[in-house]
C-alpha cells in the first residue's frame, strides 16, 4: 500500500512546492543610527527618513524599533531647535511632522525605543536574539516569528567588516551573521531585508549564512559612502547619498500601499552616477536566488500589507447556528467549572502531586550570571586578589631592611 | 649581588686567558649570590605558574553547564517520540442485545483501523452499557448513540454540538452494513483532523510515514489555516475597538455584548491560554490615508473598497491599537463606522463588510442608516457573532466537524502535537547554538530548564500515545515555555566577536614587559645549568 502511494506523494510534493513559501503576516522594522555628535546629523536624518517612510506605508509604531544614539533636535548647535531635516528645502520636519499647508495632516512625533547610551552593540544583539530580562518592556522587543518580515536599516561610520557604535565600540560582520543565524535557528523571521549605509558597507553582509536574507549596502570594500548635500543654515550635511536615493525612489514610486513595486526596481535605482559608490546587493541567501529576490515587492518589507480574507455578503446566514453553539459553550463552561471545583477538592486531599517550578528568576542585566553564585565568585576573586596584594606588601616590607643592611 | 669580593682583576684574567686584553671584567660571582639569584628567579616562576596562571584561567573561563546534548538532538530529530493517537469510541444502543453490539463495535473498529488515511489513529470501539449518560467519560473521544428509527428506512447521522455525541438513526439488521455506516460517519468526523495532523507532522523529523496523503488543495487550505492562527502563547490579549469617523455613535454596550457572545467562547479555551480583554472607543477616527480607495459606485450607490485597500485600511499611525497589555500578543477587533457621506462602505469584490487579517485580528464596517449615539447589545449582536467567528479562526479552530466540542478536542490534539514539535526544535536550536558559540556562558538555569523540557516532553508524548490529550497539551505547554526560557536566557548573549589578533593586541602590552625579563633570566639560568651538567670537572676543581 505504501509503495503504491509513493508516486502520488511525490507528485503532491512537487505540486505543493511553490506554495511552501507562504506569505508573511506582519512587518517589523529595526532602524539604527549608530553615531552621535553634531557633525553626524545626517545619520539621524537618514534613520528618521526611513522611519517616516515605513510609518507612512503602514508599519505601526509598535513594530518599529528605532535606535538613536543622539538627539540632534535638542543639540545646542541646532539653529532649528526641535527639528531635524533631511533636505535643505526644510519642508519636512522629521522630528515632529505637524503637516504643512499642502499636506493635510502631519505624521506627528517620533517614538524612539533606544536612545543615547542604550544604543550599544550588546543591546542591538539582544534585540535581534530577544534575550532580555523579564523586566524589559514589550514595546522595546522584537516580537517576531516565522511569519514576520523584518527590515533592518543601519547607518553610521564603518570600515572593512565593522560598524562603529557611538565611537566607543563596534559590531563586526561576524557578530551580525551570528545574530541572524540565531534568529534563523529560532525562526524569528520569514524574510529579511538588510540595508546598510556606511563606508565599505558591502563588507558587512559577506559573512551572512542564514537563508531568507536579502542584503544591500551603499559602498564596496575600500570605498567611501558619501553625503548628498549640506544645508548652509543647519551647517552640516543633512543626508547620505544612498539613503537619499532610496527615499527618492520610495517617495516617487510608492505613493500608496496599493502600488506594486519590486525590490529589483529599487536596486536598479542605485546607479554609480547617483550614489557615487558601488552599491551592492546580495541575493544568494534567498531561496530562489536573484530572480526571486528581485521580484519581491518593496511593500513586503516597507509596508504592513498582508493577505486579508474578506468575508462575503452571505456570511450572516450562519448566525443561528452560532447562537446555538455559543449557548452550548456556556453549558460546557458551567460543567467545566463544576469539574474543576471537584478536581480542586481532590487536589487538596492528596497534596502529594509535584509542583511545577514556580517563582520568577531574577536576572541580572549584565552578562555576568545572576544570583548569589555570581556574588560568591566576585568576593572570592576580590579576596584572592587582596591576599596576593597583602603577600606582596608583606614580602617587600620584609625585604626592605635586609637590602639596607646589604648596602651598608 | 653587591661588590664585596676582594679578588683582583689579575686573578680573573689569569683564570680566563681570552680576556687578557680587556681592561675590565665583572668580578666573579660567589656561589651564594648566584644561588640567591636562582632562588629569586625560581620563586618568580613559581608565582607565575602556581598563582598567576590558575588565576588567569579561573577569571577568564566561562561557566558552561553540561547540557544533555544527545537527548536534545534526539528530540529535535524526532527519535524520542512517535506520536500516534488512540481514540476511544463508545457505542451506545437502545437494543438490549449486548452481544450484537459488541460485534458491531468490533467490526467498526476493524474497518476504522484499516483506513489508509487514518494510520495515525488507533481506534478502540467499545460497546457501552445501555444507561445513556449525558456526560461522556473523559476517556471517550466520541460517543455513538444508536437509535431506532421512528419509521422504517429512515437513516440519519447528526453530531450534537455541545457534547461529543454522534446520533445515528439506523435500523439495519445486517451487522456488516451497520458497522460500515457507523465507520463512514466516524470517518467523516475525523477526516479533517487526520489531514491536519498529517500536515503538522509531515515533512518534519516526527513524520512516521503513517501520515495521510494531502492533496495540494487541502494543503493550501491547511496552510491558510495555520497562517491565520496565532502561534501558541500562554497569554493573549483581546482589544475591541470602535472607531467612528464622525461623532456618533460614541458609546456601545460592549460589556453586555462580550458577556453574551465572546465570554462563552473563551471559557473552554482558557484551559489552554489566559485571556485579557479591553475595549476602546475613538471618535473622529479616519482610516489610513495611504490607501487609494474608496471609490463611489454610482450604479449601486455604494462606496467600494478594493481588496488591495483592505490590507492598508488600518490607520496604524493614529489608531491606538497596541495597548502592550500583558506579555502575549494582542488580537485586535476593529469596528469602523464610516461617516454618513461615505456610507455604505463595502468591499468591492464580495460585497461584504468584514475581513480578517491573519495573526492580527478582524475588521468590520458597520453600515447603518439610523444610528443612535449608543450602540445597544442588540445592535452589536451580528457584529459580535462575526467577531466570534473570526476569533475561532484566529485561535486556530478547525472548520469542521460541525460540533464545537469536537472541534475543541481536535484543536487540543493538534496544539499538543505542534507544541511538542516546537519545543523539540527549540531544543535542537539550543544544542546547535551551544556548539556553535563556544564563548557564551551557559548558566545552570538553562540546564535545569532543558531537563524540565525533556521531562515534560516525555510525559506529553506518553500522554498523547495513551489518549490523555488534555494532559498531553498541559505538559507540552510547560515544555514549550521551559524550552523558550532556556533558549532566551538573557545572560546567553554571545561575546562580541573577538578575533585572535585582538587578543594578542590586548595581552602583549600587558604581559610583554613582564614576560621578557622573566623568560630571559629563566633561559639564562637554564643554559648555565645545562652547561654545568655537561662539564662537571670544571666545577669540582
Amino acid at each position: 500500500m505504501r509503495l503504491f502511494n509513493l508516486p502520488t506523494a511525490l507528485l503532491a510534493l512537487l505540486v505543493a512546492a511553490p506554495e511552501t513559501w507562504a506569505t508573511h503576516t506582519s512587518n517589523w522594522a529595526v532602524l539604527v543610527s549608530t553615531s552621535r555628535f553634531w557633525f553626524n546629523y545626517r545619520h539621524m536624518a537618514n534613520t528618521l527618513s526611513l522611519y517616516r517612510t515605513v510609518k507612512r506605508l503602514g508599519i505601526p509604531d509598535s513594530q518599529i524599533i528605532l535606535m538613536l544614539p543622539d538627539d540632534m533636535a535638542c543639540n545646542p548647535r541646532n539653529s532649528f531647535s526641535g527639528s531635524v531635516f533631511n533636505d535643505k528645502s526644510r519642508q519636512l520636519d522629521l522630528y515632529d511632522d505637524k503637516g504643512g499647508a499642502m499636506v493635510e495632516a502631519g505624521m506627528g512625533g517620533i517614538e524612539v525605543d533606544y536612545r543615547g547610551n542604550e544604543v550599544t552593540v550588546e543591546n542591538f544583539i539582544r534585540l535581534l536574539t530577544d534575550r532580555w530580562p523579564e523586566s524589559h518592556p514589550v514595546s522595546k522587543r522584537l516580537m517576531t516569528d516565522d511569519r514576520a518580515n523584518v527590515l533592518i536599516y543601519m547607518t553610521g561610520h564603518g570600515g572593512d567588516s565593522f560598524l562603529k557604535f557611538q565611537d566607543a565600540e563596534e559590531i563586526s560582520s561576524f557578530d551580525l551573521a551570528d545574530a541572524f543565524q540565531q534568529m534563523h535557528e529560532k525562526r524569528r523571521y520569514h524574510e529579511m531585508l538588510f540595508m546598510i549605509d556606511t563606508c565599505q558597507a558591502n563588507t558587512m553582509y559577506t559573512e551572512f549564512r542564514s537563508p531568507g536574507i536579502i542584503a544591500t549596502g551603499s559602498s564596496a570594500r575600500d570605498e567611501s559612502s558619501y553625503s548628498h548635500h549640506a544645508d548652509q543654515d543647519v551647517g552640516v550635511a543633512v543626508i547620505d547619498r544612498w539613503t537619499y536615493y532610496n527615499l527618492e525612489f520610495l517617495e516617487t514610486r510608492l505613493n500608496s500601499t496599493s502600488q506594486d513595486v519590486t525590490l529589483g526596481e529599487l536596486f536598479d535605482f542605485y546607479t554609480f552616477d547617483r550614489v557615487h559608490s558601488h552599491a551592492g546587493v546580495r541575493y544568494d541567501l534567498l531561496p530562489g536566488g536573484e530572480e526571486a529576490a528581485r521580484n519581491r515587492r518593496v511593500l513586503d518589507f516597507f509596508g504592513n500589507v498582508q493577505g486579508v480574507e474578506a468575508a462575503a455578503e452571505g456570511a450572516q446566514d450562519s448566525q443561528n447556528e452560532w447562537i446555538q453553539d455559543l449557548d452550548a459553550l456556556r453549558r460546557i463552561l458551567a460543567r467545566q467549572k463544576e469539574e474543576m471545583a471537584a478536581a480542586q477538592e481532590e487536589k487538596e486531599t492528596n497534596n502529594t502531586t509535584h509542583k511545577a517550578p514556580t517563582g520568577k528568576r531574577a536576572v541580572a542585566h549584565d552578562m555576568v550570571s545572576d544570583s548569589a553564585d555570581g556574588w560568591l565568585k566576585k568576593t572570592l576573586g576580590a579576596g584572592s586578589l587582596l591576599a596576593l596584594g597583602a603577600a606582596w606588601i608583606a614580602s617587600s616590607s620584609r625585604l626592605g631592611p635586609q637590602r639596607k643592611v646589604a648596602v651598608s | 649581588m653587591m661588590m664585596r669580593g676582594d679578588k683582583t682583576q689579575a686573578d680573573v684574567s689569569s683564570s680566563d686567558g681570552q680576556s687578557s686584553i680587556t681592561a675590565m671584567a665583572p668580578p666573579p660571582e660567589q656561589p651564594a649570590t648566584s644561588n640567591t639569584r636562582r632562588l629569586i628567579i625560581l620563586s618568580f616562576w613559581l608565582v607565575v605558574a602556581c598563582l598567576g596562571l590558575p588565576h588567569w584561567i579561573w577569571t577568564t573561563s566561562i561557566h558552561r553547564s553540561d547540557l544533555p546534548l544527545e537527548s536534545m538532538n534526539d528530540w529535535a530529530e524526532g527519535k524520542s517520540c512517535q506520536p500516534h493517537y488512540p481514540l476511544n469510541i463508545r457505542l451506545h444502543s437502545q437494543s438490549h442485545d449486548s452481544a450484537r453490539d459488541a460485534i458491531v463495535a468490533a467490526r467498526t473498529e476493524t474497518i476504522l483501523n484499516s483506513l489508509t488515511d487514518f494510520q495515525l489513529y488507533r481506534f478502540h470501539v467499545a460497546a457501552g452499557n445501555n444507561t445513556v449518560s449525558d456526560v461522556p467519560t473523559q476517556d471517550d473521544v466520541l460517543v455513538v448513540e444508536l437509535k431506532q428509527p421512528s419509521k422504517a428506512d429512515h437513516v440519519e447521522a447528526k453530531l450534537q454540538s455541545w457534547v461529543p455525541v454522534l446520533d445515528i438513526v439506523h435500523a439495519d439488521d445486517d451487522v456488516e452494513r451497520l458497522a460500515e455506516f457507523i465507520s463512514e460517519q466516524v470517518r467523516s468526523v475525523f477526516a479533517d483532523e487526520a489531514k491536519s495532523l498529517s500536515y503538522i507532522l509531515g515533512n518534519t523529523p516526527f513524520a512516521t510515514g503513517k501520515e495521510a496523503i494531502i492533496s495540494p488543495e487541502d494543503r493550501k487550505i491547511l496552510e491558510a489555516r495555520t497562517t491565520r492562527a496565532f502561534k501558541y502563547a500562554s497569554a493573549l490579549h483581546l482589544t475591541f475597538s470602535l472607531f467612528t469617523s464622525s461623532a456618533t455613535p460614541s458609546a456601545w454596550d460592549i460589556e453586555e455584548a462580550l458577556e453574551q457572545y465572546i465570554t462563552p467562547l473563551l471559557g473552554p479555551f482558557s484551559a489552554i491560554t489566559k485571556f485579557t480583554v479591553d475595549t476602546q472607543v475613538q471618535l473622529q477616527a479616519s482610516f489610513s490615508p495611504s490607501i487609494e480607495g474608496p471609490t463611489f459606485d454610482a450604479a449601486t450607490g455604494q462606496w467600494k473598497l478594493d481588496n488591495s485597500d483592505l490590507g492598508g485600511f488600518i490607520n496604524a499611525a493614529e489608531w491606538p491599537l497596541s495597548p502592550s497589555i500583558g506579555s502575549g500578543p494582542t488580537i485586535n477587533f476593529v469596528l469602523y463606522v464610516p461617516s454618513a457621506q461615505q456610507s455604505p462602505l463595502v468591499i468591492a469584490e464580495t460585497g461584504g463588510s468584514s475581513w480578517l487579517i491573519p495573526q492580527w485580528g478582524g475588521v468590520q464596517i458597520l453600515n447603518s442608516q439610523h444610528l443612535s449615539g449608543r450602540l445597544s447589545a442588540e445592535d452589536l449582536r451580528p457584529i459580535m457573532l462575526t467577531f466570534a467567528d473570526q476569533l475561532t479562526s484566529l485561535l486556530g479552530f478547525p472548520q469542521s466537524p460541525p460540533s464545537l466540542s469536537l472541534r475543541i478536542s481536535s484543536l487540543t490534539r493538534e496544539r499538543a502535537t505542534s507544541l511538542i514539535m516546537s519545543a523539540s526544535s527549540t531544543l535542537g536550536a539550543l544544542s546547535r547554538l551551544t556548539l556553535k558559540l563556544k564563548s557564551i556562558a551557559i548558566p545552570d538555569t538553562v540546564a535545569k530548564s532543558v531537563d524540565e523540557t525533556i521531562n515534560r516532553l516525555n510525559q506529553a508524548c506518553q500522554d498523547l500515545n495513551q489518549g490523555r490529550f488534555s494532559r498531553a497539551l498541559q505538559n507540552a505547554r510547560i515544555a514549550e515555555d521551559e524550552a523558550e526560557q532556556a533558549f532566551f536566557e538573557p545572560s546567553m548573549v554571545g561575546q562580541v566577536y573577538f578575533p585572535d589578533e585582538h587578543r594578542v593586541a590586548v595581552y602583549v602590552p600587558l604581559l610583554g614587559p613582564m614576560a621578557v625579563p622573566l623568560v630571559m633570566a629563566g633561559a639564562k639560568e637554564l643554559i648555565a645549568w645545562v652547561k654545568y651538567l655537561k662539564s662537571p670537572k670544571t666545577k669540582t676543581a
